[in-house]
């Protein structure tokens, strides 16, 4: 049986329009216009129990609004959707005992108590005995690296700590499945580093599947086996990862800044240089014909490197990207 | 059972939270003490004048006000989100406890503490006390008498926020309706004829917040126990059909907040 079947699942909200100014804003009180949003449409994809699925597209393509069905916040407009053998929205709080949630921009955590606190409250309200939770919370404080942080008040956490005691605390209950949405949104390198390797971890471990919705397509690549990609509300690909990094994560950007001016020509083969400066340069390189080492020690050798960036391209360009492909495929070019 | 279990951790969690600010839960406790005691004031001095307003005297207005300011106190206390309902419904902040498996409204009511509800609690009972009517009997009955106008306010307050789910934000309306039901439920019952009563039990129940219960509290009539049982009954019927029916119109929201 799947983890997750969703099948012709549609969310319209309806979105009030006003003009600009005082004037509309008066005759809105009187006549209200409205305008619907589609944000999910026909949507239909299958998920496989202890399945690492990336759920990506950019901002406002659906993504927030598909995982609230799915976990029985949100009713859809028409559609169906099973999770776990449940119906979310007709049987949210069964279903709520075998999830795990997490919703980036929206902490779960006491923001005035320590994490521990929080994780005791979520022992009682899932319903585990005082044994399992400690024992849970020694077993995460691990995996987690969050032994020193736990008896911390939230409030004094950064977001990077934050995060990874929000995705510990969706794990107490030893759920079969976890939703996550967002949970690198606004993190540096390290900290979204920390959170997927914890991720990685407790997947392998636990055999826990992870419904993960990004738009970043680091999180995609670092931790996910298929990918289903979302934009205005509808599946515009779907794929193994390996598949989509091979036709269309083929670039990475490399942003270089050196302790002393530089004058070099980074004119390679499979490089191509975006922008020079005097004391940097930004280029982006096929990874397919120019491995990152390579680059990497071409760069290192022009000067003293003070600061690196590496970036995957941003998801808008893939999304363009592949309808570029299915626009010369449907034409027949 | 798991509930009242789950219920105790919640509100457990609530002082703790509250406990972190041990100066500012001290004084808002002690600072609404103060407030109610001066706002009471004006009462004492307007009996003094009057003796009583068509056989309401200053006792029964200790009984009211005290049954009236436990009631808030306790649902400030136990069920602090009902003063905020509206505006957790509006920012898409029901997420959080849609997303736990416990039944939502509960939880959301009960996740949040107001420290100050402790002074009104308080006051409450000490307005009782010294009004006349104190004996074991009528604190048996003060008792059961606020904790039925607590649910009554509690439910008044969630039908009045759930309006947010069809009116998007309900706040001054919310602002209101607080405030009437407040102010009236204080006031002498007496003093209101057939038509504003009808209001006072129905549209804005303010009678069942604080007139009914407080005569309950003075003396036992089976009649007014009637009206406390069935009002608080079919007010919280009332508020959990609303809060539901209207939660399937909930559309959450981005999560990015902007304060203007």
């Amino acid at each position: 049986m799947s983890a997750i079947t969703v099948s012709h699942l549609q969310k319209i909200f309806q979105s009030k329009r006003k003009a600009a100014g005082l004037g509309a804003s008066a005759r809105s009180l009187f006549q209200s216009e409205y305008t619907t949003v589609e944000a999910v449409r026909d949507l239909s994809f299958e998920m496989q129990p202890g399945e690492l699925l990336g759920f990506i597209g950019p901002n406002g393509a659906g993504k927030s609004t598909t995982i609230k069905m799915l976990t029985g916040i949100l009713h859809p407009t028409s559609g169906d959707a099973s999770v776990l053998g449940f119906t979310p929205w007709k049987e949210r709080q069964k279903l709520a005992f075998q999830i795990g949630t997490v919703f980036g921009q929206r902490p779960q955590l006491w923001y005035h108590l320590p994490a521990v606190d929080t994780f005791t409250l979520f022992g009682k309200i899932y319903e585990r005995d005082d044994a399992f939770t400690q024992k849970r919370i020694a077993f995460l404080s691990e995996a987690f690296e969050i032994g020193d942080l736990l008896e911390t008040p939230v409030r004094k956490l950064s977001l990077g700590q934050r995060m990874r005691c929000e995705v510990a605390a969706s794990l107490l209950h030893q759920p079969k499945l976890l939703l996550l949405d967002e949970p690198s949104i606004g993190l540096d390198v390290v900290a979204k580093q920390h959170i997927r390797d914890a991720i990685r971890t407790m997947s392998q471990e636990e055999g826990v599947g992870v419904l993960l919705t990004s738009h970043d397509a680091g999180d995609l690549e670092a931790l996910c086996h298929r990918v289903i990609i979302i934009n205005h509300g509808q599946i515009v690909y779907q794929d193994k990862v390996s598949n989509l990094k091979r036709k269309f994560l083929t670039r990475k950007t490399v942003e270089v800044r050196y302790a002393e001016e530089v004058n070099v020509n980074f004119n390679l083969e499979g490089m191509e240089t975006l922008k020079t400066g005097r004391y940097g340069v930004k280029l982006s390189f096929d990874t397919r014909t120019t491995p990152a080492d390579a680059v990497l020690m071409r760069l290192s050798a022009a000067g003293t490197l003070v600061d690196i960036t590496i970036s995957d391209p941003p998801l808008e360009e893939v999304i363009a990207n592949i309808y570029g492909r299915q626009l010369s495929v449907d034409s027949g070019l | 059972m798991s509930n009242l279990k789950i219920l105790l951790a919640v509100w457990k969690a609530n002082l703790q939270s509250a406990m972190e600010y041990r100066v500012s839960f001290i004084s808002q406790v002690l600072g609404m003490m103060l407030n109610n005691g001066m706002y009471f004031v004006i009462w004492v001095i307007f009996f003094d004048r009057f003796k009583e307003i068509r056989g309401w005297g200053v006792g029964d207005m200790y009984v009211t006000f005290g049954v009236s300011a436990s009631a808030f106190g306790l649902v400030s206390l136990f069920f602090g989100n009902a003063f905020n309902l509206g505006d957790i419904i509006t920012r898409g902040r029901l997420d959080y406890y849609l997303s736990l498996p416990r039944p939502v409204l509960l939880h959301t009511l009960t996740s949040r503490s107001v420290a100050s509800g402790a002074g009104d609690f308080l006051y409450g009972i000490l307005s009782f006390a010294v009004s006349g009517y104190f004996s074991a009997e009528a604190l048996a009955r003060f008792t059961l008498a606020i904790l039925l106008a607590a649910i009554v306010f509690a439910s008044f307050l969630v039908i009045v926020q759930s309006l947010a789910f069809w009116m998007g934000n309900a706040t001054n309306l919310v602002t209101l309706a607080v405030n009437a039901m407040i102010t009236f439920s204080i006031y002498p019952i007496s003093i209101f004829d057939n038509t504003a009563k009808l209001i006072l039990f129905t549209l804005v129940p303010a009678a069942l917040m604080g007139a009914v219960p407080a005569s309950f509290a003075i003396a036992f009539t089976w009649q007014t126990l009637a009206q406390l049982l069935i009002g608080a009954g079919a007010f919280l019927a009332l508020a959990i059909f609303i809060f539901y029916f209207g939660l399937r119109r909930y559309e959450s929201g981005s999560g990015i907040q902007v304060e203007i």
